[in-house]
């Protein structure tokens, strides 16, 4: 009879389902900078709150746009009218649902100029936003293309909490905010009353601030941290031998590239502008800055399937130093053209772009100086115009309109570069109300323009590398480095 | 000297410490803010949309479109009353953020310093007895080298060697004493040897330096005219006057320390005083920096200060000088 107790015990203890705390242990190079998610907009911010907030659409890691605290939504023949049904038991981490009030109430944040946030510019075309029922109905002034895409940018926060959301984020995601000790950890619990049933897996997250590679690198090996996000290159291909690592890998939608002030000698000549995408070998820069893991890029990223021109459409993306040369002389330029091109220090992979490029340059008539800058001094002087040329990294956009809109459009808000070509601007108005096959066309002639005389010189779109131990199961990486999917993450026991 | 003398010495001290404090609180405040780049730029990060209208309202909500004369006397004056300002990012008082990485400071420079002095003073006496021969100069060498090395090349190197020979070690991280000792020491092992090699290195010279000096005296030669064997010559009577200077060399180690632990804590992501400063420059929160740059520099005047008057009592010599 004992015995048989002992061995039901024992039995029910094997079967009894394991309950541990699933904690991620997280390591992320950069401390985040303040967590409001309409203003903060720095690659380290949007990291933590890609997992704590939600917009009514998001991004999945196809780059599709899918369903998030919008359950549905219809938009009308004219392309101007959208009503979102809003999704039911969608609740905040203070415990209360989320209503109509509270979407109209993030897109006037977001739109007021108080709040001073770098996603007004993607809703300056709205008109209203009204509440129907259980409805949001949003007009437009104009047919606008990415306006679903941009709206997953747009994360909803509850009106009572945005005094204190830089330091306290409040949001419907699958995580919710628990502590932050800067610049050491911030950690976030499960979100027990998430809508999605049954999500999330993890009992919690913690973003462990490690500023060295290396310690990313052996806390990763020796198991004290369980996932290494946007990992450089040489650093994943020393993990990718690893029994207890494994690496995830996608196409980065964010590109380096060299920016040419246009207002200033000599980049104001196209020629020069020309010269510089005959100096690059974009091959060889795969090869020596990214290890082969990269692909040379146009102005809009490969992963845009549909809609980027191959390389081989633009003439001079083939590497031809004397023809680099010929064009400096034939602008009236005295050989060496001298360069100094600011290069974002805080990014390696940045650094070491603009070495090789430097080389490059200096064999095809070039005399680069790089001039590697602290984070805070670069922008400054990349906001101000304050440049000949610069080597950084974008974030590129997932629709073309968007991204050209900004980057290229005259007086586009990160158009830094001074550049204005009419025939550009009238094609991206025109795409807005064009068919499908009409934008298309049209974007491939924005391309062509841009390719070669433009203010940048698209180099190469990157790996994005997530590394991950062997018993962290169900990650996906997202190309826009968000990462909301960890609501679907679990550790293996 | 008597207490009057000892009062005189405080009160200079004292009256010394509150120029400096003064100075070090205008510096402090103008060098972090003439930095190109602020809060604002960073939190919006390279590449965002914003327009120079939507910078100057996140400005203005930060308190940074005030002139910077205005600024400062506010800050003074509340400094003055205790109030040492709120963190821009998490809206803490600066001192929350500050006190409780005192602790991960000081364990690791004092370890550090322990580790160091230990080991330096056999190395040491080893290098003076054995001068000129092998020992000597493989010592000698290895204490060069010990000095050149940069701790943040070091500390990156020792990593690199764990994860190639022991890559399942727990070393990494950080776990309070109080919670799990062990764990603790485990953890702090590597940033130790990182931190504690120059300063060995550089300990175990004046080491040398002053029992060579020592081992010249008459009385060595004295002990060893009565017999006395070499070791109980060198470790009893040379020692014993040789330690001196190496003891005040202590002092200003204390400087190389903190500046040390700054990197160590960066390179092994140590929750210290040192990592919390860089963060704080880094991500301009400026009340952080002023704050703790300020004590910091007042931690060092009040030691060095207590030390002279220390000395003071100890050597009548130098109250008189």
């Amino acid at each position: 009879m004992k015995l048989a107790a002992a061995v039901v015990l024992g039995v029910s203890l094997i079967a009894a389902p394991v309950v541990r705390a699933q904690v991620l242990e997280i390591a992320t190079d950069q401390s985040p900078v303040g967590l409001d998610p309409h203003v903060a907009t720095s690659f380290a911010t949007q990291l933590i709150t890609s997992t704590v907030y939600e917009g009514l659409t998001a991004i999945d890691s196809a780059l599709r746009v899918v369903p998030a605290l919008a359950q549905s939504w219809k938009v009308s023949e004219d392309g101007k009218t959208y009503r979102f049904m809003l999704r039911e038991g969608a609740m905040f981490h203070n415990g209360r649902a989320v209503t109509t009030a509270d979407v109209i109430a993030s897109v006037a944040r977001v739109r007021d100029p108080k709040t001073g946030s770098p996603y007004a510019s993607r809703f300056t075309s709205v008109t209203s936003v009204v509440a129907d029922g259980n409805d949001v109905v949003v007009t437009l002034d104009q047919p606008s293309a990415p306006f679903l895409s941009q709206l997953a940018s747009l994360v909803i926060v509850p009106p009572e909490a945005v005094g204190e959301l830089a330091r306290r984020p409040v949001g419907t995601g699958a995580f919710k905010f628990h502590e932050w000790v800067p610049d050491t950890y911030i950690s976030l619990d499960a979100n027990a009353a998430y809508w999605e049933k049954g999500l999330p897996h993890l009992t919690g997250l913690k973003f462990n601030i490690v500023p060295e590679a290396a310690t990313r690198q052996l806390g990763l090996q020796s198991g004290t941290y369980r996932m290494v996000p946007s990992l450089d290159a040489a650093t994943a291909t020393a993990l990718a031998g690893s029994t207890k690592v494994k690496v995830a890998a996608t196409q980065d939608l964010a590109y380096s590239l060299i920016g040419l002030n246009v207002s200033k000698a000599p980049f104001d000549k196209p020629g020069v502008r020309e010269a510089v995408n005959f100096a690059v070998d974009r091959a060889q820069l795969v090869q020596a800055a990214y290890f082969g893991r990269a692909v040379p890029g146009g102005p809009l990223s490969p992963a845009l399937a549909d809609w980027a021109l191959p390389v081989s459409d633009f003439p001079c993306y083939k590497p031809d130093p004397a023809q680099s040369k010929k064009l400096l002389t034939s602008a009236g330029l005295t050989l060496p053209v001298k360069v100094t091109l600011n290069v974002l220090g805080s990014l390696q992979q940045v650094v070491d772009v603009a070495q090789v490029v430097q080389a490059q340059m200096n064999k095809a008539g070039f005399e680069v100086t790089l001039n590697v800058q602290e984070q805070g001094k670069f922008i400054q002087d990349w906001r101000g115009g304050n440049f000949e040329a610069f080597a950084s990294l974008n974030g590129g956009g997932i629709d073309p309109d968007d991204y050209f809109g900004r980057t290229f459009a005259t007086g586009g808000a990160t158009n830094v570069y001074k550049f204005s070509l009419p025939a550009l601007d009238q094609a991206l108005v025109d795409g807005r109300s064009a068919s499908e096959v009409g934008r298309k066309m049209l974007y491939e002639e924005v391309q062509r323009d841009l390719a070669c005389n433009g203010p940048v010189v698209h180099l190469a779109y990157g790996t994005l590398f997530t590394a991950v131990r062997a018993d962290v199961q169900g990650f996906t990486p997202n190309p826009t480095r968000s990462l909301r999917g960890l609501r679907e993450v679990s550790i293996s026991p | 000297m008597g207490h009057t003398g000892v009062l005189n010495a405080l009160t200079r001290r004292l009256g010394e410490l509150s120029v400096v404090a003064f100075g070090v609180s205008v510096l402090s405040f103008l060098m972090i803010r003439l930095i190109p780049g602020d809060a604002v730029q960073i939190m919006l990060g390279a590449n965002a949309e914003v327009t120079p209208a939507q910078i100057a309202a996140l400005r203005a909500k930060l308190g940074l479109d005030q002139p910077m004369v205005l600024q400062y006397g506010d800050w003074a004056w509340r400094a003055l009353h205790g109030d040492l300002g709120t963190s821009v990012w998490t809206g803490r008082p600066v001192l929350e953020e500050i006190l409780p990485r005192v602790g991960v400071t000081a364990e690791l420079t004092l370890l550090s310093l322990a580790v160091a002095a230990v080991l330096a003073v056999p190395l040491g006496c080893l290098m003076a007895t054995a001068r000129r021969r092998s020992a000597d100069y493989t010592i000698r060498l290895l204490s060069i080298v010990g000095l050149t090395l940069p701790s943040f090349w070091l500390g990156t190197m020792l990593l690199y060697g764990v994860a190639a020979l022991a890559p399942d070690a727990q070393l990494l991280g950080w776990v309070p004493f109080g919670e799990d000792p062990l764990g603790n020491l485990q953890r702090i092992i590597l940033p130790v040897i990182a931190l504690a090699l120059p300063v060995l290195a550089s300990l175990s010279r004046v080491m040398r330096a002053s029992m060579v000096e020592v081992m010249r005296q008459d009385y060595i030669r004295t002990a060893r005219s009565k017999g006395l064997s070499e070791g109980s010559v060198v470790g009893v009577h040379a020692l014993r006057n040789a330690v001196l200077p190496f003891m005040t060399s202590f002092g200003i180690m204390a400087g190389y320390l903190f500046g040390g632990s700054v990197v160590v804590e960066q390179v092994f992501a140590l929750p210290g005083l040192g990592r919390l400063m860089l963060g704080a420059i880094a991500e301009r929160n400026y009340p952080l920096v002023q704050a703790s740059i300020l004590l910091a520099t007042l931690s060092f005047v009040v030691i060095n200060a207590l030390v002279d008057v220390l000395y003071a009592v100890v050597d009548p010599r130098i109250s008189r000088a």
